[in-house]
């Protein structure tokens, strides 16, 4: 129903004000995940600037209780990320830490973390509501003397980040970014949801980080770098017709202003050329139509122009966009996670899944602390643009793939069509410029049935790689367990046999001295089978050490 | 089991292990040759009248894997010889337990120990392929199931293992039947009266009811429920009738699958896993009397159709169709009769249960004795 003039006012808020009373949706639903949300965000914009630099991130992280949160049982706490990245203008401190949807990310099409540019001004906002202060900011570029330090708040009404108390200090550092927020929540450190299964998997998917972190009740922990290789994120290709609606398609034509509609196309647009124009011709769009300026386009021609290239069967989207960790990174990083016994990486090569490119890689390890019961589930790492994903794991697309793998063809316990057991970690990264996540709080991936399967290929690939040291290792197993054997049974075999034949000792001695014979030949063979198996074993974990000894040896040049 | 056989068991063992010992001696690799106990090694000749062990014999080399289970039988052997000797008998479980108590008290043999019943009865089955003898002729018994019998005819007389004899007058009972033993063979049988015929009933509640409502008191017979698929006591004591009475035999039971290759087959020519003995626990003179497909229309009796999610139903007429491929009893000309109501089975989907004679007269409690006697005096049977 209409509302009459007259009535309730109708009025418009702004996107902040908006965010600031469902901050629930954007991962700040309860006080565990306040914590964990305001240091995802700090850390991920953190690795973000560095990467966008080239710089190799040295990441400091600082979580302590500061005494009671004014929530009913809830905590004060201070969490602080401090980073080498390049800085940031003192211009845009407010815009970036005070204001909603202000990015150099916005639908850019690149596997950045952050994409909108509204987390870290959702922190801010939190800490604001729940603590009366903003986010403290100290800062400094390259080009900067002295640091810039200032608090940052949202001006909740205007959408717009407010600036208090800035000074400028001196920061015995060329450059990077400290910000701190005093936030109320509570900490959990263990488990799924936990502070360190986040900082742990951030370390694993980001081999060229180093990271020391301190929280409470326990030691700072320092986590070198094993890469000096800083991922290069690849620019983001034009867009795929398919890929749009006809409101973007309409509002793309505006960046372009007054060319010819064919040269919008083919420059506007990946996987449209010059026999794509052909067909669409040959479909029955009018030629001219393409020979007009864009700008003069009308509505309906546009919509025929977009049902047009909708109808054509087109080149899949180019792949050239998304980013790798890479197998060799992947596979130094996993043994940062604890002692690994043997692991098995796995880098897809990128492909097209829901027409939007994608790139999963996966590692599976088994630990060597085997103190895990045998019956619980595999640890399992679920990773979104290098972000670790931490809740609603269920109705995650890299679950529903876990769990669609046959485990048990590769040595590993699974009860029917569930979560693998057993003292595994299942890491899954999928990387894309688009990925489709099931909330805005970016908590779960959607499970379409081509990622799924996309997904479930590499978990294969990785599996069949491990099995071989699985099988290798029982087979071992098996041979120390037939010497045994011999060792028990023969003397047990003669004795009965002497016993019911009543024979003479001097048989007996005959007998057992024949049976050694007989089953020494087998032994000396299975002796013979068991030094090779022992021999390829030592050599793959040799080398997987030398991989980690490289690793270490490029981080004492480094520190050297 | 005769006397003979008695000492023949510990004398074949011990010729065994004597072979055994011998090879070792010389190092020379010992291999045990057993029956192969399956329908691919079962010959059926319907002179003989049940089925047979074939040529095929499995060889267990002594080598790593084997030498566990080697060491195992030579262990069970010990006991069962012991045994033997000593006129002791056991069942399945308590063999069982007592190579468990023989491993507690000597430390040496602890690595046979053994994990479950199923590995010790394993090393059993083994023993009696090996000696090619049942495990009764081992002095190991299964509890006595099945075949209770009543007769105001039959007179058994039991030979008792100290030499005594027990008389049994079955007609002196009442209403209690006779429990015959898994060991029929020490049992002699005589007749007060000449016995017309003997009628084995798949179900025992059945045979039951027809000794209840007078139908041993009616004809001169013998009685007996099955209970199912027949143990050895009841295969046994079938022969034993067949042999020593000479009087017909007849099985009523269920028209369907399971009861004809199951029940049925087995009690009238043994089965696959008991190649060995099938040639004292079967009876091939016993007779299909019924249900037979033509009853149904005959009497209008209630069948119904095989259930598709009963896996059980299901499974056996997928056993119907390899038995009437690979059953060499089944393929025997002789017994074209039974592969017919197989087929029909197979083609009509439809089963017929023993009871449903019930349904003929509701208000006669008679008239399921009445058509049996009618069937068996006009030969409807197979």
């Amino acid at each position: 129903m209409a509302k009459q003039a007259g009535q309730n006012k109708i009025t418009t808020s702004s996107t902040a004000e908006y965010f600031s009373k469902n901050l629930q949706q954007v991962g700040f639903s309860s006080q565990t995940k306040a914590t964990l949300t305001t240091l995802k965000e700090a850390v991920d914009n953190a690795l973000d600037a560095c990467e966008e630099a080239q710089i190799l991130p040295d990441l400091t992280v600082f979580i302590e209780k500061v005494g009671p949160g004014s929530l009913k049982n809830s905590d004060q706490i201070r969490i602080r990320v401090e980073d080498n990245g390049p800085g940031i203008d003192p211009e845009d401190v407010p815009k970036v830490f005070g204001e909603y949807l202000a990015s150099s990310k916005f639908g850019r099409g690149r596997c950045s973390r952050g994409q909108q540019g509204i987390g870290i001004s959702a922190a801010t906002t939190w800490a604001q509501l729940t603590s009366a202060t903003g986010v403290r900011v100290i800062t400094k570029t390259k080009g900067m003397r002295k640091a810039i330090s200032s608090t940052v708040e949202v001006d909740i009404k205007n959408n717009r980040g407010v600036m208090k108390d800035r000074e400028s200090l001196d920061w015995n550092r060329p450059h990077g970014t400290s910000v701190e927020f005093l936030v109320d929540g509570r900490i959990q450190l263990n488990g799924e949801a936990g502070l360190l299964n986040y900082l742990s998997g951030t370390t694993l998917v980001n081999p060229h980080l180093t990271l020391r972190y301190k929280v409470p009740d326990a030691e700072e922990q320092v986590i070198e770098r094993v890469s000096k290789e800083i991922p290069m994120v690849p620019e983001a290709t034009e867009p795929h017709p398919h890929t749009m609606k006809l409101g973007e398609f309409i509002a793309h034509s505006h960046l372009f202003g007054r060319v010819k509609t064919s040269a919008w196309l083919k420059k506007g647009f990946s996987r449209v050329h010059e026999g794509v124009l052909n067909d669409l011709v040959k479909a029955g769009t009018a030629k001219s139509l393409l020979e007009k300026s864009v700008d003069q386009l009308s509505e309906t021609q546009f919509k025929e122009l977009f049902a047009g290239l909708q109808n054509l069967k087109l080149m899949a989207p180019s792949t050239r966009s998304v980013l790798s960790i890479g197998e060799d990174g992947f596979a130094k990083s996993i043994k940062r996670l604890g002692a690994v016994d043997f692991f098995a990486v796995v880098s897809r090569k990128p492909a097209i899944c829901d027409f939007k490119p994608v790139q999963v890689e996966v590692a599976v390890a088994r630990l060597e602390q085997k103190n895990v019961e045998a019956e619980s589930a595999v640890q399992i790492l679920r990773f979104a643009n290098r972000v670790p994903l931490q809740f609603d794991k269920a109705a995650c697309a890299i679950v529903h793939a876990i769990e669609s793998v046959n485990w048990r063809a590769y040595g590993i316990a699974q009860p029917k069509g569930g979560i693998p057991q057993g003292p595994y970690i299942v890491a899954v990264s999928v990387v894309s410029p688009f990925i489709k996540f099931k909330n805005a709080s970016k908590e779960t991936i959607d499970a379409s049935d081509e990622l799924v399967e996309e997904i479930r290929r590499a978990l294969i690939q990785a599996g069949q790689k491990l099995s071989k040291h699985i099988r290798r290792e029982v087979k071992a197993n098996e041979l120390e367990e037939k010497i045994r054997h011999i060792e028990q049974f023969c003397p047990i075999l003669v004795e009965g046999l002497c016993r019911l034949t009543k024979a003479s000792p001097a048989r007996k001695k005959k007998a057992e001295d024949g049976l050694v014979k007989i089953l020494g030949r087998d032994a000396h063979l299975t002796k013979q089978e068991l030094d090779q198996a022992h021999a390829v074993l030592e050599a793959q974990n040799a080398e997987a050490d030398s991989m980690g000894n490289t690793a270490e040896q490029a981080q004492l040049t480094e520190n050297a | 089991m005769s006397q003979a056989k008695d000492t023949e068991i510990p004398k074949l063992s011990r010729e065994l292990c004597n072979r055994l010992l011998t090879d070792l001696e010389r190092a020379k690799r010992p291999v045990l040759y057993a029956t192969k106990c399956s329908l691919d090694n079962s010959i059926y000749n319907h002179k003989v009248g049940f089925l047979t062990p074939g040529p095929k014999k499995v060889a267990t080399e002594l080598n790593v894997s084997s030498v566990k289970k080697m060491s195992g039988a030579i262990f069970m052997l010990e006991i069962l010889l012991r045994n033997i000797d000593s006129g002791a008998v056991n069942t399945k479980r308590e063999l069982y337990y007592i190579s468990k108590g023989e491993i507690k008290h000597n430390s040496s043999l602890k690595p046979l120990d053994f994990g479950d019943q199923e590995e010790s009865d394993e090393i059993i089955d083994f023993i009696c392929e090996m000696l090619e003898c049942y495990r009764e002729e081992l002095n190991c018994y299964a509890n006595d199931r099945g075949g209770q019998t009543y007769s105001q005819q039959l007179v058994v007389t039991e030979t008792l293992p100290d030499g005594d004899k027990a008389v049994v007058d079955l007609s002196k009972l009442g209403t209690t039947p006779f429990q015959p033993k898994n060991r029929p063979q020490n049992l002699k049988l005589s007749a007060r009266k000449k016995i017309d015929f003997c009628l084995v009933v798949e179900s025992e509640g059945t045979a039951n009811t027809l000794v209840a409502n007078g139908f041993t008191k009616r004809h001169n017979c013998i009685l007996m429920g099955a209970q199912g698929v027949p143990s050895n006591a009841v295969r046994g004591w079938c022969k034993l009738i067949q042999d020593q009475l000479s009087v017909p035999l007849y099985f009523f039971g269920d028209l369907d699958a399971y009861t004809m290759q199951n029940i049925y087959r087995t009690l009238k020519a043994g089965s696959a896993a008991s190649l060995i003995r099938n040639s004292d626990y079967s009876a091939p003179d016993v007779k299909f009397l019924g249900v037979l497909p033509e009853d149904i229309k005959k009497y209008d009796l209630n069948d119904y159709p095989v259930k598709e999610n009963d896996a059980q139903e299901v499974r056996a007429l997928k056993k119907a169709q390899d038995a009437l491929k690979n059953d060499p009893f089944f393929q025997d000309k002789k017994n074209k009769g039974l592969t017919q109501i197989l087929n029909w089975l197979m083609t009509n989907k439809r089963r017929c249960e023993q009871q449903a004679y019930f349904t003929v007269d509701p208000r006669d409690p008679t008239m399921p004795e009445k058509i049996i006697v009618d069937k068996i005096k006009n030969g409807r049977y197979v």
